[in-house]
């Protein structure tokens, strides 16, 4: 239920007193979800780490909204949405009285602060995908238009993301970057009520939202417990409505009860086996066709995930546009590996696999590795760091091989691709420095490509190359293992990292 | 002991501890035994252990303790009495050769300090003192993540460190030696310090160390489980008991016994050299 | 006369030991490999916002600079910013002091009163079968890793048997106490052991001193003599025994408080050094250091008003 008198118009933002719109009879309903994720920042555009990424969708609205599951986009603070023939103009109408949670106005003047921000400001972490934008201006009060460099395919989808949440000129400009980001104004369903950083973040229903009706559930709780058995000792005893990512092991035991429920649903996750093309070793694609032919992947992806996860034929996530469900995946076979080895002088080398501390499932995947390599003929050895030292020596190159993981934030493949195997992207190919100049040019023309069926082939094209040269070695597709109470309805996570919850619902 | 007056040795500084009748040498031996019953697990491992312990069993994940796995497998099939068994050398090797630099170190620091007294004391007392007041968790945790995880920089840390508690005992131990009629006569008499402090000072002030030395044992099997509770010890697959630890605590619900049994073999060790440092307490009648 | 002095060259001494700790600890947490903002905006941040966020933050100064700057802004009461959070240290310490408060008052309390309990009793009768029963159980007890025993407890009181909570800390002080339960429980059981095994040593050396021989032959009642000398005569001799356990507790924190999920000291300590949140690692080393100097000082200080030798 949306509030319908208009409360005093007050500049600061909204203290915490101001009623909810829970009728006087009702309690407020609760959601208490407990992940392993911190909250850093509440400015959208300040952070690209999980933890925050899956607020910002809560806070702030974006000009587009995604269904529950991510597959199709829907008007958000746009009700409709024109483009020019050639892709390059784009023109977003608002809706009528959208106001933020203070209860001033939202004009087109905050859709152009916002995207001038996203695209400009020195601190947006994930501006890339917004560099196309030559040009944001509002044509009046209700209408945006941008312009961009050249068309672009993901552009769409961009406007849906993340970062590109709407926040209020105004309040920015008052309160101040710092504290703006600590306990902001917002535009999306819910606002905050109260932020204790790295404990947890209360959140509670946003009266100005646009969206008659939503969201149903009137508080919401992220609470932080990096803890694995924690989080799943909190659910199974009740303590908590949901459990972000409960290990493996655990999720047979709690799919069984009654009362809980693992759905799996998809993520944009890829796990996979980095190897540092630096290495003088590695730097040879037999060497590299060796270990990834050593490798009994089903059986890693059986014993590591209980067979809840599927094996990976593309180094891209198969939950992303363009990804290529019939590129044959390189085979197991450990004869074949060692004949390789033997070509190119490798056998009997050392090897070392470098992995974080901290997680069961990485030191099994390592120990796994560890076995297959050392039976067709390598020497290795494991090293365990802590996070920051990990990355350090990945950044750096100082590294033969780690297994790890990445994920993409929207299901259009082109930040994926620049991520993971372009080497003049400035990440490296995630740092395996593997540089392919055909890969790269491929991805350029298939971001300014939009006939739907061009862009597949190019993007068909990169993963075939990527395997065939072995930039790195995808594992296996993990889905989230988030674990419900059956209590709640409607909720569930996107591929792209974003709840539901404005649908959800709970019976208790 | 007895015979300490007629040879010119001071009598080792004690404070009469009432003796327990008949007790004292049988919880000595005890201990004395479980440690040597410890050491012989550690060099006949191949020949104990049931299995090869890093070798995996995909068909036996998880599994509770069975007449094929008598203290279960983990999950990856390990066996964990052969993981225990192996860990053994680990730990074991890792309290004794831990305690060797600081040991070492503290006395000379120790002594040094304690007889030439002065700027040079003073700077140590203080330098003891930031020691002391320092979180020492957070110290080795430091040092071994700026010089890498394994167990080698572990010994490291602890050389950097640990010598701190000998440094006292042996310090406040050469300060009262020091003043003794016989150290005086030696020093009028013309021997050099050198001479002094290893002939007279060393055997008696190396007592409460050697005592301490016993639970020091502990006390670094101890952490040294703790760091590589958190990854920063052992590296993978060495079966050290934190090690094993730390990989059952995702399964503590479902396989609890991944990390109980390795818990008990530390209780187990280190009861053994707590006994045997009591014994020796006693037994040199020194107060711990 | 003579007391006081004493007593002010310990607070004197304070000082450069803390200033030293400062010092050793800013050198070392900036020696570790690692990037924090890097950390903290997550693996797909650009180098470019990376490199500037590490430039609001002055890191890419001189270490020697930034130690200044940090000393000048303690100085003035600025304890630095989180560049986890982006927020003010201070303020992250004052909210999560008090859970480590409950720990270590708690855990104070479940291994004094025990330890005052075992020792009594079982030096009242030495070498009895009750004596011998606690001489067992602290030699056990001893052995005992202290993440080892909370993960035991957490398996058989919460898991097992879903008596008490797993972890965290509750929203009220009832809340509180039941989640507390559990940590006081692995503090205790750690500690008490060597405290006892100390106290109780103390406890037999006086049975043999010179008053007690002096009023066994006067005729007095052993509990008598027990009560009115012996007691008195341990506390000065175990007083540094309470600075021992403050500090235990303080190091066990970061031990143990990750692993019942306790938003407290501790826990920041250990994320701090793992995020290398360098200011924060800073103020928690400050104040635990400032917490154990305390103590000991305390001690110190009690234990000089109260010896009777000193004048």
């Amino acid at each position: 239920m949306v509030a319908t008198e208009e409360p005093a118009v007050t500049e600061a933002p909204p203290a915490t007193e101001e009623a909810p719109v829970a009728t006087e009879e009702e309690e407020e309903t609760v959601i208490r979800i407990a992940t392993p994720n911190t909250v850093s920042t509440l400015d959208p555009i300040k952070s690209a780490a999980a933890g925050d990424i899956q607020v910002f969708g809560q806070l702030y609205s974006r000009l587009l909204k995604a269904t529950p599951d991510g597959s199709e986009l829907l008007p958000g603070l746009a009700e409709r949405w024109e483009q020019s023939e050639d892709q390059t103009v784009w023109t977003f109408y608002l809706r009528d009285g959208l106001k933020f949670s203070d209860g001033i106005p939202l004009t087109a003047e905050d859709v152009v602060f916002s995207f001038l921000r996203l695209r400009d400001h020195e601190g947006s972490v994930y501006s890339g995908p917004f560099q196309p934008i030559k040009d944001v201006e509002a044509l009046d009060e209700k209408t945006v238009r941008f312009t961009l460099d050249g068309p672009a395919a993901p552009f769409f989808g961009s406007v849906e993301m993340f970062n590109a949440g709407i926040v209020p000129k105004h309040a920015v400009e008052e309160m101040g970057e710092e504290e703006f980001a600590k306990m902001p104004v917002v535009s999306g369903p819910y606002m905050v009520r109260e932020w204790l950083p790295n404990d947890r973040l209360i959140m509670e229903r946003n009266p100005y939202y646009w969206r008659e009706g939503y969201p149903k559930i009137d508080v919401v709780e992220f609470i932080e417990v990096p803890n694995d058995n924690t989080r799943v000792s909190m659910i199974s005893t009740g303590e908590i409505d949901v459990a972000v990512s409960v290990p493996w092991a655990n999720i047979e035991e709690l799919d069984q009860r009654d009362d809980i429920d693992v759905p799996l649903d998809p993520s944009t996750v890829i796990e996979v086996v980095l190897l540092n093309h630096k290495d003088p070793m590695l730097s040879d694609v037999r060497v590299r066709k060796a270990i990834a032919m050593a490798l009994d992947v089903d059986n890693i992806t059986k014993t590591v995930t209980f067979g809840k996860a599927t094996r990976a034929n593309s180094p891209l996530p198969n939950s992303l546009l363009y990804y290529d469900p019939d590129l044959p995946a390189i085979p197991y076979d450990p004869d074949q590996a060692k004949q390789l080895l033997e070509e190119a002088g490798a056998m009997g080398k050392k090897l070392e696999l470098m992995m974080v501390s901290g997680s069961a499932i990485t030191e099994q995947i390592h120990l796994l590795m560890q076995n297959q390599l050392t039976a067709v003929g390598f020497e290795v050895t494991i090293k365990q760091v802590d996070l920051g030292t990990w990355w350090d020596l990945l950044v750096g190159g100082e590294y033969q091989a780690a297994a790890s993981w990445w994920y993409n934030e929207t299901p259009d493949p082109d930040l994926a691709v620049r991520w993971a195997l372009c080497g003049t992207c400035g990440s490296d190919s995630f740092y395996t420095f593997y540089v392919n100049e055909e890969i790269d040019r491929l991805a350029d023309e298939a971001v300014k490509e939009v006939d739907p069926q061009k862009r597949a082939e190019l993007y068909h094209r990169i993963q075939q190359i990527a395997l065939d040269e072995v930039a790195q070695i995808p594992l296996y597709y993990p889905p989230y293992t988030n674990a419900y109470s059956t209590a709640i309805q409607g909720l569930m996570m996107n591929p792209a990292i974003q709840w539901s919850l404005e649908e959800a619902t709970i019976t208790r | 002991m007895a015979d300490q007056l007629t040879t010119g040795k001071a009598p080792a500084i004690a404070k009469v501890v009432a003796t327990r009748r008949g007790r004292l040498p049988f919880l000595t031996i005890l201990g004395a035994g479980i440690v040597l019953a410890w050491a012989l697990v550690a060099i006949f491992a191949p020949f104990l252990s049931p299995y090869d312990p890093i070798a995996t069993d995909f068909n036996a994940i998880l599994q509770p303790m069975s007449r094929a796995h008598p203290l279960g497998t983990d999950s990856l099939g390990h066996d964990m009495l052969a993981q225990i068994i192996y860990g053994t050398r680990v730990d074991l090797s890792m309290g004794l050769i831990g305690v060797a630099a600081p040991f070492v170190i503290g006395i000379i620091i120790g002594i040094i300090g304690g007889y030439f007294g002065g700027l040079l004391d003073t700077l140590l007392m203080r330098l003891l003192d930031i020691a002391l007041a320092f979180p020492f968790i957070v110290l080795v945790l430091a040092i071994v993540a700026i010089l890498g995880p394994g167990l080698k920089n572990y010994y490291i840390a602890l050389a950097i460190v640990a010598w701190v508690p000998y440094a006292r005992l042996v310090r406040a131990e050469t300060l009262v030696l020091r003043n003794l009629e016989f150290v005086e006569a030696a020093r009028v008499l013309g021997y050099d310090s050198f001479y002094i402090i290893v002939r007279h000072v060393l055997p008696n002030a190396i007592t409460p160390a050697a005592v301490f030395l016993m639970t020091d044992i502990v006390l670094t099997i101890l952490l040294g489980s703790g760091l590589s509770f958190y990854g920063l010890g052992a590296q993978p697959p060495t079966p050290e008991w934190g090690r094993l630890i730390a990989q059952g605590q995702t399964y503590i619900s479902q396989a609890w016994w991944i990390s109980v049994f390795p818990g008990i073999a530390i209780v187990l060790m280190a009861l053994g050299f707590t006994l045997l440092g009591d014994g020796l307490a006693k037994q040199l009648k020194v107060r711990q | 006369m003579k007391k006081i002095n004493l007593i002010l060259q310990r607070f004197w001494q304070i000082i450069p030991v803390l200033l030293g700790i400062s010092i050793i600890t800013f050198l070392l947490a900036h020696s570790i490999p690692g990037d924090p903002v890097r950390l903290i905006l997550g693996p797909r941040a650009p180098q470019d916002v990376i490199d500037a966020v590490r430039q609001q933050y002055g890191l890419d100064e001189p270490v020697l600079t930034q130690y200044f700057i940090y000393l000048r802004n303690l100085v003035r009461g600025d304890w630095g910013q989180s560049i986890a959070f982006k927020t003010p240290v201070l303020e992250l310490v004052l909210l999560r002091f008090t859970p480590t408060l409950y720990l270590l008052i708690g855990g104070l309390v479940f291994s004094i009163i025990p330890t005052l309990v075992l020792s009594i009793l079982g030096s009242a009768n030495p070498d009895g079968w009750l004596d011998q029963t606690i001489r067992v159980f602290y030699t056990v007890g001893l052995g005992l890793p202290s993440y080892w025993l909370a993960l035991v407890l957490v398996l058989i009181f919460a898991i097992r048997s879903g008596w008490l909570p797993a972890t965290g800390f509750g929203n009220n002080i009832k809340e509180h106490i039941s989640h507390m339960i559990l940590p006081w429980a692995t503090v205790s059981m750690v500690m008490t052991p060597i405290l006892t095994r100390n106290l109780r040593a103390t406890l037999m050396e006086k049975q043999d001193a010179d008053f007690v021989i002096a009023g066994l032959s006067k005729g007095l009642p052993r509990y008598y003599i027990f009560w009115r000398h012996i007691l008195p005569n341990s506390v000065l001799p175990s007083l540094h025994l309470l600075g021992v356990i403050v500090l235990y507790i303080l190091g066990s924190s970061i031990v143990i408080e990750p692993i019942f999920a306790i938003p407290g000291l501790g826990q920041l300590y250990i994320r701090s050094v793992i995020g290398r949140d360098y200011y924060v690692i800073q103020a928690m080393t400050l104040v635990f250091s400032l917490i154990t100097v305390t103590a000991t000082l305390a001690v110190d200080v009690l234990t000089l008003i109260i010896d009777p030798r000193i004048k």
